[in-house]
């Protein structure tokens, strides 16, 4: 499973996206309002989710604002960050 | 601060509005009385602008009527009128002593902390403190009287144009003293609040307002009927560790408020997306709300339809 694989499967599984498969998402796709349309509580979540399963942290504003644009722009922001 | 930006609404929702119930002239008198002859002359104008409201402006005087329907259900028509112009005359009082807490500073109002141990040791404890408040006493005067737990105070406020009501620090001309977050900011503010609750600081919100889409709040018993309440406040609860601490200040007298620890909430970690996960939390909270509305009928200032279908 590749890493935009399995944060598509986060978001899904612990967002609770009700009719969306992985395969729906689109690699670009904006990951609020538009696209996958979630909301200021899912950033909530999805900062945990990140610690959790890759113990990188988003920490402020502009860190979410890279990290939130897409399935390909939070998997860059975490592999930069857990490359030692 | 559950919206991602300011235009996100949801008309299933009552509407509340910011927008000020008197006209910017009628403030500046207000502001103009208080500087000459102190808050005396500024309670004295009061009674008479009061009254004027409560018998001559039908649609202002209605604003009040949705809350003392449901906290007086058996009252008369007459004292329906008394009771509306006690709880405008409370509210006039308020914003007469948060104008004098800015042109005078907040040690002029004596303000006395029930539960000020608890607030230091959670403080101390380094994890945050989300304080969920409410619209009711002067919660300026709760913010102003946070000074002694020596930690970074934030605060969510969302002012909407038309509201000319200005804050205690905006009449002295100082920096705020309190750090602001704009729930229309990105992500409603939410990564910024995450980020101070990391540092341990302290976050203050209001626990009775909805904004944006309903999905965020739950429906819960208030004053016999259901009305909508944020969850919002609970996930970042959950998501950070940081307790939740009811926080809700009182008028007790010509100069004095009394603040008080209602009740520290802490949830558990890692709760969830689901909203029916944090029910119990906020029914917690809707019943440390309703009970104060039964000690402090006239001094809660919610002047829109909470239980609006």
């Amino acid at each position: 499973m590749t890493l935009n694989e399995k944060l598509k499967t986060i978001i899904i599984e612990e967002l609770n996206l009700e009719d969306v498969r992985a395969e729906d998402i689109e690699d670009d796709e904006p990951l609020f309002g538009e696209g996958l349309e979630l909301d200021s509580l899912d950033a909530v979540e999805l900062v945990v989710q990140v610690r959790k399963h890759f113990g990188v942290e988003i920490n402020d504003i502009e860190e979410g604002r890279l990290a939130f644009q897409s399935i390909n722009s939070l998997r860059h922001f975490i592999e930069e960050r857990m490359t030692p | 601060m559950q919206r991602t930006e300011k235009q996100e609404t949801d008309t299933r929702l009552p509407r509340w509005s910011s927008r000020s119930l008197g006209t910017r002239f009628g403030h500046n008198i207000f502001y103009a009385l208080i500087q000459l002859g102190g808050r005396r002359l500024g309670y004295f104008a009061l009674h008479w602008v009061v009254l004027y409201y409560v018998l001559c402006r039908p649609s202002i005087r209605g604003r009040s009527y949705d809350y003392l329907r449901h906290r007086f259900p058996n009252q008369s028509l007459i004292m329906r009128y008394v009771n509306c112009y006690r709880i405008f005359l409370e509210m006039g009082r308020v914003l007469v002593d948060r104008t004098f807490l800015g042109y005078m500073g907040a040690e002029k109002m004596k303000s006395t902390v029930h539960g000020r141990q608890e607030l230091l040791d959670l403080v101390k404890k380094g994890r945050g403190v989300i304080l969920l408040m409410s619209h009711v006493g002067c919660w300026q005067v709760a913010i102003s009287a946070l000074n002694f737990l020596k930690v970074t105070v934030n605060l969510l406020l969302e002012q909407e144009e038309g509201n000319i009501d200005r804050h205690y620090f905006e009449y002295a001309g100082v920096t705020c003293p309190i750090r602001i977050i704009d729930p229309g900011s990105y992500l409603g503010g939410t990564l910024q609040i995450l980020d101070v609750l990391k540092k341990g600081e302290m976050v203050c919100m209001m626990g009775d307002r909805v904004f944006g889409s309903g999905k965020s709040c739950l429906q819960v018993d208030f004053l016999g009927e259901k009305a909508p309440f944020p969850f919002s406040a609970f996930k970042i609860a959950s998501a950070t560790g940081a307790p939740i601490v009811v926080f809700f200040s009182y008028k007790t007298g010509y100069d004095s408020y009394a603040l008080k620890v209602s009740k520290i909430i802490q949830t558990p970690e890692n709760l969830g997306r689901s909203g029916e996960s944090y029910r119990q939390y906020v029914t917690q909270f809707v019943n440390e709300l309703e009970l104060y509305t039964r000690e402090h009928p006239y001094q809660f200032f919610n002047f829109f339809n909470m239980w609006q279908k």
